[in-house]
């Protein structure tokens, strides 16, 4: 029985198992800053859809319906590839001379000296501003709506203080947007959860990466077989972890909604 | 333009897959959901929570993790019980294994969605129905069933998208074979040969718009024969309630 606990506790705590372990803080870096910027991008979203000038409603209302109209994953591998190839492009434009260009055999970088090496971290800041991008399009119809939800005599009332247009945006419109837009934004953040589960497909080692290599079939030639194919249980694991996740922003949002609510008399479904 | 044109003509086999994938797991959705609505609003203790618990898991994890999971759980039978049976060539090809998932993930989402709906029938047009004497499969065949369809066909027809936009994962976690590859797989494909992300990504994106316009019309054709007794039919939006 002890032995069993030993050889367990030495398993789950061999070195593999603990880069498996540090790498949940590239999931959990990736909801954090995703999640901040798609509120951002929503906002941003949301403003240009409100817009009085029509190319800028243009702008804003093109950007959340093509987002939302496509895949999530396309966006989500086509944003990072696309920026990486433009930051390449432009540092040809300024490093590569005609001969290194004739002299370059691959179709891309241009030429050698204009390739951009991207490391993890960079992946990383990437990805998460993709999902920004993309889920910041379905926070631009939550907020969009939610700045209409807003009873006009509120607004009116705070016209009526002599209040500046943009005072009344900051200190009426928007803190009062809140209340109602938190029950889209909470589907919005869950949405960011599960779409951190992708950043494998970015050549980041995330926790998914790193299930299927701890669960794949273990030969060591000193010992023989260690475990055959425990795929299903690494990720069995982590469905559970994103479950409970779920289950914890789900709390943590019923919380943010009480406490954001009070004072309001006809709180938002 | 001449390319943009080619490229087209590319990508026509591969959305062939995707749309496999989404007309194989909707109709056994479709049924799955229904009885786990009804679960979920049953008085049997054990059939809720099993529905609840089923429901809450499958909203609640990544599809990425759900094709791995179940992928690698089919795997790790191989040896033991598909082999020897001699099923595995099929049960363990993503053509299976891909649908398979999708129904199990589609089941909760349209589940939830029916149960919201099964909430907002109208509990007098129940009554009246009892109060004829109705037999509760009676009551669930005229009365509750036509009202329940008819407010959840707007989520539904999303939810439907949705499923489309999901079938975009089904080769990035499933294995490959041969020249069956759907519509991301042909754009990374064609990508890594040419490092041109914006011509293929977003010609692949068409194809997604395309074919989700493609469902709207159909499913609001559906839904205009579903509210053919109202005066004007409420028009359709695309705003899913539940994302996946």
């Amino acid at each position: 029985m002890s032995d069993d606990f030993a050889f367990w506790l030495s398993y789950l705590t061999n070195g593999k198992h603990l880069t498996w372990y540090a790498s949940f803080q590239f999931t959990v870096f990736a909801a954090a800053f995703g999640g901040t910027l798609a509120v951002v991008f929503g906002l941003i979203g949301a403003t240009l859809k409100n817009s009085r000038f029509l190319p800028l409603r243009i702008i804003g209302t093109i950007y959340s319906s093509i987002v939302r109209g496509v895949p999530d994953v396309l966006f989500f591998l086509f944003f990072p590839l696309a920026f990486e190839q433009g930051v390449e492009w432009i540092i040809a434009s300024q490093v590569c001379s005609p001969e290194m260009i004739a002299a370059q055999s691959a179709a891309w970088p241009p030429c050698k000296d204009a390739n951009w090496f991207l490391g993890t971290p960079e992946y990383l800041v990437l990805a998460s501003v993709s999902l920004g991008l993309v889920y910041g399009a379905f926070a631009t119809n939550v907020i969009h709506g939610a700045l209409r939800s807003v009873p006009q005599g509120q607004l009116e009332a705070a016209r009526a203080y002599g209040m500046s247009a943009n005072q009344v945006l900051w200190r009426v419109h928007i803190r009062q947007m809140w209340v109602y837009a938190l029950p889209g934004l909470s589907n919005v953040w869950m949405l960011i959860i599960k779409a951190t589960s992708l950043l494998s497909l970015l050549q980041i080692a995330d926790i998914v990466l790193w299930a299927d290599r701890l669960g794949a079939p273990n030969f060591l030639p000193a010992v023989g077989l260690v475990h055959g194919d425990w795929r299903w249980r690494y990720y069995l694991v982590l469905f559970v972890f994103y479950i409970l996740v779920t289950w914890i922003s789900e709390k943590g949002f019923d919380a943010i909604m009480r406490r954001a609510g009070r004072g309001i008399l006809s709180e938002a479904p | 333009m001449d390319r943009f044109i080619a490229e087209l003509g590319l990508f026509a086999p591969a959305v062939v897959f995707n749309i496999y994938f989404a007309l194989a797991s909707i109709p056994l959705g479709f049924v799955l959901a229904v009885f786990l609505a009804l679960g979920k609003a049953s008085d049997n203790p054990l059939i809720n929570r099993l529905s609840r618990g089923y429901i809450y898991a499958f909203r609640g994890s990544p599809l990425f993790i759900q094709f791995f999971m179940i992928y690698s759980l089919a795997l790790s039978f191989n040896v033991a019980v598909w082999k020897p049976m001699g099923v595995s060539w099929w049960i363990l090809h993503p053509l299976f294994i891909g649908p398979l998932v999708l129904v199990l993930n589609t089941a909760a989402y349209t589940a939830e969605i029916f149960y919201g709906a099964l909430r907002a029938v109208p509990r007098g047009e129940v009554e009246a129905a009892r109060a004829y004497g109705m037999s509760r499969s009676q009551q669930f065949r005229q009365v509750v069933w036509p009202n329940l369809i008819r407010l959840a066909w707007p989520a539904y027809t999303n939810e439907v998208v949705f499923l489309f936009h999901a079938t975009a994962i089904v080769y990035l976690a499933l294995p490959v074979i041969g020249q069956q590859k759907d519509l991301m797989i042909t754009a990374k494909e064609l990508f890594e040969r040419d490092y041109n992300a914006f011509l293929h990504f977003s010609v692949a994106a068409l194809y997604f718009l395309a074919v989700s316009l493609v469902v709207f019309f159909l499913f609001g054709l559906v839904y205009r024969r579903l509210m053919r007794h109202m005066p004007a039919t409420p028009r359709m939006r695309y705003a899913p309630t539940w994302w996946r």
